[in-house]
């Protein structure tokens, strides 16, 4: 089940992060995304040789903590998503999934004339569509 | 979910854009130093001279910095599916072709490097410029040659076009600037450091 989404932008500056459960504190969330970013770091700068190709998308599992786990996804113009979850056992490709439907949502949020690029997003449509697709992420992957 | 602009329709615009500019900003100076009583049109002289010029350079400043956003819009939807560039002159070679492809339907003819930063990329028939006359406009004073006063004239219509690559440049991480160079209408070059 999925806690907590962000994005960041190409500067480490937030432009979105948004949790899903009402028990925890936004606090913590907001430092374990923040920690996951020197990660993504680490993997961009030193490209292991086994894993990643050096120039895919999607970063896979960043670090597990003791409740969570963090997975990133790097794009073209350097703003990256963080996702986080509680799920113990999540499958590649529905993260996969999920990032892409969540890519193409943020296109259309930044698409928008009256949005600042830099600045964060503001827009309603795009609240909701990330909370339908973190809807359906919880269910495709219960069942 | 694309939606389609009419190729003539986005040249008339950019056209009328640069002439639009300039004459609002000309506007906007004999305002400022016309007094209120006399006419708003400007009256020969060498302050015609001097006005036209500062409306030149604010011209290309005003432009260079509003236009900068276009590009980042464009770009951001044209990578969605690919693979992170991993360096510059990736970066640089997707501008050439498959961005400049989207935006004019033909590739940059000519790229050069000089293998430690700067990079010329050369357009042989560049769209916007393809159907401009080489006569020159209606700028009076202190145009002898008609050659530079077409010229200079096209020079104005290439900083969009500049800053379309240097938006999608600085967009995709690298900072840069960007220079444009009419050597044999309609070609043209873009120099960037």
């Amino acid at each position: 089940m999925i806690v907590c989404v962000a994005v960041v932008g190409h500067q480490n500056n937030p432009l979105y992060i948004q949790s899903f459960t009402e028990a925890d504190d936004a606090l913590k969330l907001h430092h374990i995304v923040h920690c996951s970013l020197d990660v993504v770091d680490e993997r961009v700068n030193n490209p292991k040789k086994s894993g990643l190709t050096l120039n895919e998308t999607f970063l896979g599992l960043l670090y597990p903590t003791e409740n969570y786990k963090v997975y990133g996804y790097l794009t073209n113009t350097k703003v990256k998503f963080i996702l986080v979850t509680t799920d113990l056992d999540v499958r590649d490709a529905d993260v996969r999934n999920f990032f892409r439907r969540f890519h193409a949502a943020y296109v259309d949020a930044v698409s928008n004339p009256f949005h600042v690029p830099g600045k964060r997003i503001t827009s309603k449509t795009f609240a909701e569509r990330v909370s339908n697709i973190v809807k359906s992420f919880g269910l495709s992957s219960a069942g | 979910m694309g939606r389609e602009v009419s190729e003539s329709c986005m040249d008339g615009l950019v056209t009328e854009m640069v002439s639009f500019i300039q004459h609002s900003i000309l506007l906007q100076q004999t305002r400022n130093r016309c007094p209120p009583h006399r006419s708003h049109w400007l009256s020969g002289g060498p302050s015609a001279l001097g006005a036209v010029r500062y409306s030149l350079f604010h011209t290309t400043s005003y432009l260079f910095h509003f236009i900068l956003a276009v590009p980042i819009l464009g770009l951001i939807r044209y990578t969605v599916e690919r693979p992170r560039f991993t360096d510059h002159l990736e970066a640089i070679k997707f501008i050439c072709k498959d961005f400049w492809t989207e935006l004019f339907k033909k590739p940059i003819d000519n790229l050069k490097t000089n293998h430690r930063g700067t990079f010329v990329l050369q357009d042989n028939k560049f769209p916007w410029l393809s159907r401009m006359s080489g006569d020159g406009q209606s700028v009076e004073n202190g145009m002898q040659d008609p050659e530079s006063k077409a010229a200079q004239a096209m020079n104005m219509y290439l900083y969009f076009p500049c800053g379309i690559i240097r938006g999608a440049l600085s967009t995709l991480g690298i900072p840069c600037a960007v220079s444009a160079d009419i050597s044999s209408h309609p070609a043209c070059e873009y120099a960037r450091s």
